[in-house]
């Protein structure tokens, strides 16, 4: 059974007035327990409606979203128990640190909970070691951190809560490729490690490619494709006629493909090619080596 | 949450009214206010009305909307009429019971006010609606500029006017995404005392506190960096201009202000 599903949701902005705005229309998806989603889409898409509506903060104009099997609508009243089993991290979440201290931002989400103290603190200490933040860091203020550090303190805030599902809002938007490196690793270490099912919403299918196990292609609020990486990435054309790119490495093997060359497919980051390529190269073109 | 907050109450549209001068529009609104209360009697009371409703159908703007701006003052309008109709004893009496009287007179005068309160509100909202806060400080900026002499500076109480406009949209938008990102992560707004709920405030404010500084240090070093230094000697992008069209709306007014006045010579007061 899928641990979250949408059915046919709809979303409309400000309906009635002059700025009514579809953002989403129709969408029905469905989740396995332990899969690692990637969201993509064009700027205006979508995902973050699409998103927001996963953990209840918005609620479709029509159509259901299950958490288990459940209407997480059935009892309004108890959409905050929801919104603890489905974690969001916002895009640009640093804006949200308010607490004095890096630590207790962390803990704001675990204590909304209702955890004991030990099990918050625990829970902080680990959250914080996973996105890579050095413990001295936690007694500072979240305001003297560097945007990089706000970032994880952010998406910290929100593993603390341990959820059942994590959906993260372009989490590497704005940093270096480094950082953004460092973030997603983090993230997949995360997941393999807790099997919580992740959802990550990106503009980069690089980034979506290189930890993504099925990908949601979103194309002006409705969804255009929801595979496996490999079978969506396949689709180059289709990708590209509604403004998004396949990754460059993955480009360049199709094109050898079609030259002849025996490289396989599959490829989507510079490792998985160097892999394919140096065994080729030492058969056949080892003269200038 | 917010989303049934629009400011200013801007209705885009490419109506008559919404392409007039701003600075015209402004001053015959306020005429317009005026004009009201000139009437004594129902004929022009009628004409100023019918006016009103012309000018609404010229503007395109859906009728509901312009109802919809009256409908805060209706108490205060059931509130001024009731006092007239008690307080007024002139005229026949319909119904005495201590002391109150309920008077011919006083329900003609109750009418009237209500009428009168009704299109001055309606009236300004037709203002509110076709014009876009940024273009009505615009107007009043060159409208008010003769208070330099007054040493009175107009261009920088319009300049703030028109940034403080610019960025409520802005600010609404941020809070709710602030409450959203809270209340992703089970910040609680709708439960417990009223102790609880101005704490619950907190992880709100401070980010947006936090982001309003941050813009603003941005804005004003934006500013800078494109030279802006006051309004001396500064020339306008949009230049407002008035053209034939407005010279008819302001005729069209000052005969209706004419008519109404020469109506109250001509026909019997009815107050
Ligand atoms: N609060 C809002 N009020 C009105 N319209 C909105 C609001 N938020 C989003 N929209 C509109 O809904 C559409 C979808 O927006 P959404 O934020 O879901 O896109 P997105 O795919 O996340 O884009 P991006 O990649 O830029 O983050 C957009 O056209 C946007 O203008
Ligand atoms: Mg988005």
């Amino acid at each position: 059974m899928p641990v979250i599903e949408t059915k046919n949701i709809t979303y409309t902005y400000s309906p009635g007035t002059p700025f009514q705005m579809d953002a989403m229309t129709d969408v029905s998806i469905a989740v396995e327990k332990g899969d690692f989603v990637g969201i993509i889409g064009h700027t205006g898409s979508g995902k973050s409606t699409l998103v927001q509506h996963l953990n209840g903060l918005l609620r479709p104009t029509s159509g259901q979203v299950l958490l288990g099997g459940q209407d997480i609508w059935a009892e309004p009243k108890k959409i905050r128990a929801v919104r603890f089993r489905v974690g969001l991290v916002f895009q640009y979440p640093e804006h949200q640190l308010f607490e004095e201290t890096a630590y207790k931002d962390i803990a704001f989400g675990p204590k909304n909970m209702g955890l004991p103290e030990e099990e918050i603190d625990g829970r902080v200490r680990r959250a914080a070691e996973f996105v890579g933040l050095k413990p001295e860091l936690l007694e500072k203020s979240p305001f003297e951190l560097s945007g990089g550090e706000k970032r994880r303190v952010a998406i910290a805030g929100v593993m603390a809560m341990q959820p059942e599902v994590l959906i993260l809002d372009e989490p590497t938007a704005g940093l270096d490729p480094k950082g953004r490196d460092m973030i997603l690793e983090q993230i997949k270490a995360y997941q393999q490690e807790n099997g919580t099912t992740v959802l990550l919403v990106s503009h980069s299918m690089e980034d979506i490619a290189r930890v993504a196990k099925r990908v949601l292609v979103m194309n002006k609020g409705r969804v255009a494709m929801f595979d496996e990486t490999a079978a969506v990435f396949s689709r180059a054309e289709e990708l590209t006629a509604i403004g998004l790119a396949i990754p460059a490495v993955t480009k360049v093997f199709m094109m050898l493909r079609e030259k002849g060359y025996p490289v396989g497919d599959n490829v989507y980051t510079v490792e998985q090619a160097v892999g394919r390529l140096l065994p080729l190269m030492k058969k056949g073109g080892g003269t200038d080596a | 949450m917010l989303n049934g907050i629009t400011i200013g109450q801007y209705f885009p549209g490419d109506s008559l009214l919404h392409r007039m001068d701003p600075r015209v529009k402004l001053v015959l609104t306020f005429v317009y206010i005026f004009a009201v209360f000139i009437p004594q009697n129902w004929i022009g009371l009628a004409l100023a009305v019918g006016f009103l409703v012309f000018s609404v159908a010229v503007s395109r703007l859906p009728v509901k909307l312009v109802l919809k701006s009256v409908k805060p003052i209706i108490p205060l309008i059931i509130f001024t009429s009731a006092l007239n109709i008690f307080y007024v004893s002139e005229g026949v009496h319909l119904f005495d019971w201590g002391f109150i009287h309920i008077t011919t007179q006083g329900l003609v005068t109750a009418a009237f006010i209500g009428i009168r309160i009704l299109s001055l509100i309606a009236g300004s909202s037709l203002l509110t609606y076709t014009t876009s806060p940024t273009t009505l400080t615009d107007a009043l900026e060159r409208l008010m500029k003769p208070l330099k002499v007054v040493h009175l500076n107009v261009h920088e109480l319009a300049m703030m006017m028109t940034i403080a406009l610019r960025f409520i949209p802005t600010l609404v938008e941020e809070t709710d995404k602030i409450m959203s990102a809270q209340k992703a992560r089970g910040a609680d707004m709708e439960s417990g005392g009223l102790m609880q709920r101005v704490r619950a405030l907190i992880p709100i404010l401070i980010p947006l506190f936090v982001s309003s500084f941050r813009r603003a240090y941005e804005l004003a070093t934006a500013m800078e960096c494109r030279c802006y230094r006051g309004g001396e000697g500064r020339t306008r992008m949009k230049q407002l201009h008035m053209n034939g069209m407005d010279g008819v709306c302001i005729a069209v007014l000052a005969v209706l202000v004419a008519g109404l006045f020469v109506l109250n010579f001509v026909i019997p007061a009815a107050l």
